[in-house]
């Protein structure tokens, strides 16, 4: 470490690349967290966490029994025999309150500008806006049905738009200038477990559904342009650009329609229209043999292209905005290329995942490690190898949620044992203090002159 | 001197029917422990695909589950990119499987073109032809669309119940046990009665989809149930 230092003294090591080593360095070190711990006050399954945007020192947790609580991270509001943190929350909003949900509370956020407001999603079909200050909400908006996701870009400069997915197949937008829904986005045939927004773009949004679709949407026009396909794939990072534009006839269009267990068919773009006239004779309500016209960049609302073979349970894009990672409910996680729409086969080791809730994934900044709850697990994957690098085994229950924050280098994790867990890198004095040496001062602290 | 080398010569000869003996029945009597792991996935499966178990009542051409490949080969990626570009050039194919959540079987494709005993390959597909593929078992309706259809193995159905089957009857012994773990040597010898494919055919898969895990021990490979 103390050579790392003085390399960066000298010019040899650049300082950016002396702060990711040395971040790297501290996740490797995770374990349960020594010297900090989150006093819960929930009642419930906690089912969704967030570290806020601005400064990362409030974390805000959502539960089943409808109650939601922010905890000050940095600071501890007491602590048990003067060595370990306990942060306990600062307030908490439940059922008993005037406006509260009724029902699980599934997915909390931050208002990503400032901490002054923060949004819920429940299974009574509400959105709520609340203000943090006087814990009142600000606004409400109803869906129609159990919401599931929601999300807000980070990256906005021209929109509030909380995007929305609930057991409808639609998804919607809701806005909070405006206090209405701004966007309907159909095309999903099922429910929408999983949302979120690009990384890279204020206007892209990336829905996963129940039917196993991953789509692209553009918010400002109509319809998806893009839906990830798992036969669709490259082995591993695209090739630089040159060697690509060599083997751009290869690739060929949209994917098939006509399922094929045996995959790898692709039917020509000219047989494509003759195709959609046969699948709409097979649709219930006959409307006669309607040819749909395609706009150029519109994907047709007749692929049935899907990114796993169950539900989509959980996205997370990569910090610069190049991979996706979803994981599904049959037990697999992929990593896809965004631009490219390609799988690139990365097979991340034996998980099992639950299949019916949605969960919450964690990537670390420089996209080196995915936190994945593998029921009462967290592990932690390499993302380009797909090798368990380690297990984080501490609840009693089924694991939901986790959230890394990147400033700190923590992980939180939060399950159906009503707990929230902390695994950072351990504090080396308390590591001490426990080996048995007995006493309060501790060993850094005393002087060790030699006369 | 002569009865001494005539005696050595004789053992030397007898010690080389041995090995010849031994190789070829190699893939019967080296059993699971040393055969567990290859380097290469073109060679797991040509390895698996010898070792398929000869089942009286079907016939029935090898084919090899994804699992069972994931267990034998170290690197899952490597597997899967390797899988996808023998895929491309057309020397496998892969069915999926609907015992279990991401099943694949494995098949190579001269092995799927004997299986089926006649094969049409026609551009245009009209009703007469379909008809006649489902009646040949080479096709089945997909029964949320009746516009799109499944490609399947003729003679596949019992092999399938054996498969899921064989695979809860392992599960259940293992669970049953005091300590939920077994040596693999005599866990290998053991027979399943409600499937016709061997013992090593399960092992294998079970380990590869993680619900087994082997462990190192001084007196051999141990077969443990996983707990997450």
């Amino acid at each position: 470490m103390w050579k790392a230092v003085k390399d960066r003294e000298a010019g040899v090591l650049l300082p950016s690349s002396f702060a990711s080593r040395i971040r790297s360095h501290r996740v490797a070190s995770f374990d349960l967290s020594n010297h900090k711990e989150i006093v819960s006050p929930h009642n419930g399954a906690i089912n969704s966490l967030q570290v806020d945007l601005t400064e990362a020192r409030y974390l805000l947790s959502g539960a089943s029994d409808g109650s939601a609580a922010v905890y000050d991270i940095q600071h501890a509001t007491d602590y048990e025999r003067g060595l370990i943190a306990k942060h306990r929350s600062l307030f908490v909003v439940d059922k008993q309150h005037s406006h509260g949900h009724r029902y699980a509370i599934s997915t909390v956020i931050w208002y990503p500008v400032d901490t002054g407001l923060f949004i819920t999603g429940s299974f009574d079909h509400y959105i709520k806006v609340w203000d943090t200050n006087t814990t009142q909400v600000v606004m409400d908006f109803k869906m129609p049905g159990k919401v599931y996701r929601t999300a807000m870009s980070s990256i906005a400069t021209t929109h509030m738009l909380i995007a929305a997915g609930s057991t409808d197949v639609q998804v919607r937008l809701c806005d909070i200038a405006s206090g209405a829904f701004t966007h309907t986005l159909s095309g999903h045939r099922d429910g929408v477990m999983s949302l979120e927004w690009s990384t890279s773009s204020e206007w892209i949004l990336v829905t996963g559904g129940c039917d196993g679709a991953i789509r692209f949407w553009d918010i400002r026009r109509a319809g998806c342009f893009r839906i990830l396909d798992q036969s669709r794939s490259q082995l591993g990072r695209r090739p630089p650009l040159a060697e690509s534009t060599s083997k751009k006839g290869s690739v060929t269009g949209q994917s098939s329609s006509v399922k094929t267990a045996v995959s790898q068919r692709r039917i020509p773009l000219g047989n494509e229209t003759k195709q959609l006239r046969t699948l709409r004779k097979s649709q219930i309500l006959t409307r006669g043999p309607v040819v749909q016209r395609l706009h150029p960049g519109l994907s047709s609302s007749h692929n049935r292209a899907t990114a796993h073979y169950g539900a989509v349970t959980g996205l997370r894009a990569t910090g610069d905005g190049m991979y996706l990672l979803s994981s599904g409910s049959d037990s697999r996680l992929r990593l896809w290329d965004i631009d490219s729409g390609c799988n690139t086969l990365v097979n991340y080791e034996a998980m099992r995942l639950q299949p019916t809730k949605a969960l919450q994934l964690a990537v670390t900044q420089d996209s080196s490690l995915v936190f994945v709850p593998c029921m009462a697990t967290v592990k932690a994957y390499d993302v380009w190898s797909g090798m368990t690098c380690r297990t984080f085994r501490g609840h009693y229950e089924l694991v939901n949620c986790c959230c890394f924050s990147s400033q700190y280098q923590e992980l939180y994790s939060g399950s159906n044992d009503r707990q929230i867990l902390v695994w950072s890198p351990p504090n080396p004095i308390i590591a001490e203090m426990e080996d048995g040496r007995g006493g309060l001062v501790s060993v850094a602290d005393q002087d060790n002159w030699s006369d | 001197m002569a009865a001494e080398s005539s005696r050595s010569f004789g053992k030397k000869r007898v010690r080389d029917e041995e090995s010849i003996l031994d190789k070829g029945d190699a893939d019967r009597t080296l059993g699971l422990e040393n055969n567990l792991t290859f380097s290469d996935t073109l060679i797991a499966l040509q390895m698996m695909r010898a070792q398929f178990p000869n089942i009286e009542k079907v016939a029935m051409q090898p084919f090899i589950l994804r699992s069972q490949l994931y267990s034998s080969v170290k690197d899952r990626t490597q597997v899967d990119r390797d899988l996808e570009s023998l895929k491309k050039e057309k020397v496998l194919r892969l069915f999926k499987l609907n015992t279990g959540q991401d099943d694949h079987a494995i098949m190579f494709l001269d092995d799927y073109l004997k299986q089926c005993a006649l094969l049409s390959c026609g551009a245009e597909v009209k009703d007469k032809h379909v008809t006649f593929l489902i009646s040949a078992g080479l096709l089945n309706r997909q029964l949320i669309d009746p516009n799109m259809y499944w490609f399947t193995i003729p003679n596949i159905g019992s092999i399938l119940k054996g498969l899921s089957q064989g695979r809860k009857e392992l599960l259940s012994f293992l669970n049953r046990r005091k300590f939920k773990e077994m040596l693999l040597a005599p866990l290998e010898k053991k027979q399943l009665r409600f499937s016709p494919l061997d013992m090593r055919f399960h092992l294998r898969d079970l380990i590869g989809s993680g619900h087994l895990k082997t462990v190192r021990t001084p007196t051999g490979l141990l077969v443990r149930v996983s707990k997450d």
